[in-house]
């Protein structure tokens, strides 16, 4: 595998992974760890009815001084604002995110408001926060979103219709604690859209400019472990062996990107998602083969070798036969897991296609597509190709 | 003649490399989103005792103005662009896209990431510009 003469890069992974059935009960200890004394769980709304937020709360015992569960699927500034005023109420030296993408993106931003003062809007950038931020466990209910190890969040702005990046060393959580038992429960159509934004996190970092070999290993095996277990994850919700694994997946795959970066599908699909508000790992599920015949004559090698990591055998494969494989691939495995195949089905309406284009260009992933884009039309026949 | 980085020689022959840029009037031509501010940390190993921002006055396609300002000053930039003295060497030298080492954490930026992203091609011209002129960097024998 070759790597160019000018590889550099900086690998970041300081968070303490815990990994078990029934590793959620460890809150406490690692709540004690970081000499919290005033815990505040951040949750949402479905999940602090269960039994899940529960177990969270009696491992913490005395130390949980409340529960935060206004978090929405589209968390928000409102929201983190919000967060931030009962935090401060008690006191909160301490967060314990438990849930999917918008809690933990939820808890990183109050995590902000809390150390640094202020609205979080105050602190959009790229690593301007100049110290550490309150400490953070994160607990995920979703084995997809990866933000438990990841150095970014996506809070939106309701108010202005858009969408703040928040990225920074300090928002990298403390503590992941991975326990399969916290998503059992995860439906059937939530449990693949979720685990295939996992796997384009794999794909986007082997694909993206900034690929690296230690972000490679992860993704790679990420890619095997998503193939073996996603589909068994699927079709049986208490297969616990599954569950773990693809937490341990997606973890690996957070990991993966948060430093090796993502690329065009992530760009389009958080386009796609905000305007006709398509669920990201469905918009990501849908849009990931179209992106690699995009992108295949940028990085046939690459998708030759991602073709290999889904159990294809490419060998004597001239290497874009081998990476239109790894396109075929994914339709099929999709298709297996019932996600849907075209944006049409998602009620995405095509006159609004051109305008998500223009979006497209300016989010951050695309910085790293192997092929470089600047032409909305180029992104335009991508999604008139998905819808 | 080689301009010490940064100076007020070298950020005016900056803004001349920049206006003499077919690439960056193309690229830059619908910026209209104001300043952008280039702090350069301080580093007194290089007799830099204080921060120094670079505020590009740009607009459409041409920077219509460029000035050394305090650091304060250019917090007032909707855009802040801030490394140490080794970082901008590296993009001075071509050597680091700004985009790319503001995602890596190598440098830092306040201010609107999808407007900046949207300016990829334009902030590689500019550092394209950067690198025509001839500069004697601080840290380096003369």
């Amino acid at each position: 595998m070759a790597y160019s003469k000018r590889l550099n890069f900086i690998f970041r992974a300081p968070t303490k992974i815990i990994f078990g059935t029934g590793a959620a009960k460890e809150a406490g200890i690692e709540a004690e760890a970081l000499k919290g004394t005033r815990v505040l769980i951040v949750t949402d709304q479905d999940l602090v009815k269960t039994d899940l937020v529960k177990t969270v709360k009696d491992a913490l015992g005395a130390k949980c001084a409340g529960i935060f569960s206004d978090v929405t699927p589209d968390t928000g500034l409102h929201i983190i604002d919000r967060g931030t005023k009962y935090g401060r109420t008690l006191g909160a030296d301490l967060l314990v995110s438990v849930g999917g993408g918008s809690s933990i993106d939820t808890a990183k931003g109050i995590a902000i408001c809390l150390t640094k003062g202020g609205r979080l809007e105050d602190h959009a950038g790229l690593n301007i926060l100049d110290g550490p931020i309150t400490p953070h466990i994160v607990i995920p209910t979703t084995a997809g979103t990866g933000s438990e190890v990841t150095y970014a969040a996506v809070i939106k702005d309701h108010e202005h219709k858009r969408k703040l990046l928040f990225a920074d060393n300090y928002l990298i959580p403390n503590v992941a604690i991975l326990d399969p038992n916290m998503t059992v429960g995860l439906p059937k159509r939530l449990t693949a859209a979720t685990g295939m934004d996992a796997l384009c996190h794999c794909i986007e970092a082997l694909h993206s400019r900034q690929a690296e070999p230690i972000a490679d290993a992860l993704a790679f095996h990420g890619i095997r472990m998503i193939k073996e277990f996603l589909p068994r994850a699927v079709e049986n919700g208490g297969d616990i062996i599954a569950r773990g694994q693809m937490l341990i997946a997606s973890c690996m795959a957070g990991a993966a990107f948060s430093n090796a970066q993502l690329g065009i599908v992530h760009a389009l699909a958080h386009c796609i998602g905000a305007r006709f508000g398509v669920p990201h790992g469905i918009a990501n599920s849908i849009l990931l083969p179209h992106c690699i015949l995009y992108n295949l004559d940028a990085c046939p090698d690459r998708y030759s070798q991602i073709a290999e990591a889904l159990g294809e055998e490419v060998g004597g494969l001239d290497p874009s036969k081998a990476a239109e494989q790894a396109a075929k691939t994914i339709w099929e495995f999709t298709k297996a897991i019932g996600m849907p195949q075209t944006l049409r089905e998602m009620n995405v309406e095509e006159s609004g296609l051109e305008e998500c284009a223009k979006d497209a260009l300016m989010d951050g992933s695309i910085v790293y597509n192997p092929k470089p884009v600047f032409d909305p039309g180029e992104i335009l026949k991508i999604y008139q190709m998905a819808f | 003649m080689a301009y010490r980085f940064p100076s007020e020689e070298w950020i005016h022959e900056y803004q001349k490399a920049i206006n003499a840029s077919e690439d960056y009037k193309k690229s830059g031509a619908t910026w209209t989103a104001g300043a952008v501010c280039l702090v350069v940390l301080a580093n007194p190993s290089i007799d830099m005792e204080k921060e120094i921002g670079i505020w590009l006055g740009l607009n459409k396609g041409v920077c219509e103005e460029i000035r050394l300002v305090t650091v304060e000053e250019a917090q007032k930039a909707p855009f802040v662009i801030t490394g140490d003295y080794s970082r901008w060497k590296q993009v001075v030298l071509g050597e680091l896209e700004p985009i790319q080492g503001m995602m890596q954490g190598k440098l830092k930026l306040k201010g609107d990431l999808p407007t900046i992203v949207r300016y990829v091609k334009a902030s590689q011209d500019l550092v394209e510009c950067a690198s025509k002129v001839d500069t004697r960097f601080a840290d380096e024998s003369i």
